[in-house]
């Protein structure tokens, strides 16, 4: 089934941002003792939650509460080697993710501009 | 409140506490040979510094703070130096506890710490930038 | 799909195949070895919608995370070089259209 490619785009750039305040939340806390790293549900799952939500609430549908879905954040299960502080973050594990949140946000903006363009072409006179 | 500027947020408290844990070290570093000015009395005390995350609720952003400054109680070392005018009758003086080693080791961990925190601030300035000029007039 | 684009590309490149058969009239004969230029405009068209879709599944492929960059960029590219093109033809053809209806009998 084909949905919308803007509000796909949408989605996951809201589920991009949620994931860079939860790898900056690790980064800041690399060194408190008892800190557990934090990371968010995969986006196919956010996608499958708002599916089900978009079955279960036609009703409310109507109303116009339309807010983003929350996406969850947990605690990271695997952690490595503990060290005694019981702190699991690993500083390049999260800067790596930090990239790879920023090359997926860039490919989510030009997708969005190429198509607004080609939109804009059509429409225009 | 949206998770990018949320980012700005925390990553902005983990500079904060770790440009606090710097200045620890190196007020331990400077102090490292002060002794105390009369015969017997201690030297300056190591001082330490522990952090804490602050989570509002267990979905919430994961702020970090300074849980505590405080001084560290191993044993002083002495050295004998019968000249100081701080040594006792046996000519011993007593040592700031700060090895010059664990500390010089914590500031480049502490180092390292904030330039994560400032990658992190870019980053999100410019994913935040990136969003706005999506509205900007393309040709 | 998005809601724009999709039908008016679809109609887009129906409308030029039909506009350009009734300019050329249907009695044009294809050159020895060679294709009507009425066919062949209709093909730019039609591949023009081709385009389209296959942007829009590569692009809707890698906003859910699994996806390559490079064909993605490509599909997107040939994608608004085919639409600026078919946008172009439509603009000649509906201009000729307008010279020949405003041309004295």
């Amino acid at each position: 089934m084909q949905v919308n490619l803007f509000d796909l785009a949408t989605k996951q750039s809201q589920w991009l941002s949620v994931r860079q305040s939860a790898i900056a939340g690790n980064i800041a806390n690399v060194n408190t003792p008892g800190f557990h790293a934090l990371e968010v549900e995969p986006f196919d799952k956010v996608l499958d939650g708002t599916r089900v939500a978009i079955k279960a609430t036609q009703v409310s549908h109507l109303s116009g509460d339309a807010g983003p879905e929350p996406v969850s954040i947990r605690e990271r299960a695997d952690g490595p080697a503990v060290l005694p502080s019981k702190n699991n973050v690993v500083l390049e594990n999260e800067l790596m993710d930090a990239g790879e949140v920023r090359r997926a946000f860039e490919l989510n903006a030009g997708i969005v501009k190429a198509f607004n363009r080609m939109t804009m072409l059509v429409s225009k006179g | 409140m949206d998770a990018l500027s949320t980012a700005l947020k925390v990553a902005a408290s983990g500079l904060t506490a770790q440009s606090e844990r710097l200045r620890v070290v190196s007020e331990n570093l400077a102090n490292a040979q002060s002794t105390g000015p009369t015969p017997g009395s201690d030297p300056y005390q190591r001082k330490t510094i522990s952090f804490a995350a602050e989570l509002d609720h267990p979905n919430g952003p994961a702020f970090v703070e300074i849980a505590a400054v405080g001084r560290d109680d191993t044993a002083f070392p002495t050295e004998y130096q019968p000249g100081n005018e701080a040594a006792n009758d046996a000519g011993y003086v007593k040592m700031p506890n700060v090895n010059v080693l664990i500390e010089m080791a914590d500031m480049r961990e502490a180092n390292r710490s904030y330039q994560a925190n400032l990658q992190v601030i870019k980053q999100a300035r410019e994913l935040i930038s990136m969003t706005i000029d999506l509205m900007r007039n393309q040709s | 799909m998005i809601p724009a684009l999709g039908p008016i590309g679809a109609k887009l490149a129906q409308g030029i195949g039909e506009g350009v058969g009734a300019l050329l009239g249907n009695t044009a004969q294809p050159a020895p070895g060679g294709t009507s230029f009425a066919s062949m405009i209709g093909e730019a068209a039609t591949r023009t919608v081709d385009n389209l879709q296959q942007a829009e599944q590569l692009s809707a492929k890698a906003l859910q995370g699994d996806g390559d960059m490079r064909a993605v960029v490509d599909a997107v590219m040939s994608a608004e070089q085919s639409l600026q093109a078919a946008v172009a033809i439509r603009d000649k053809i509906v201009t000729a259209y307008l010279e020949i209806s405003r041309m004295a009998i």
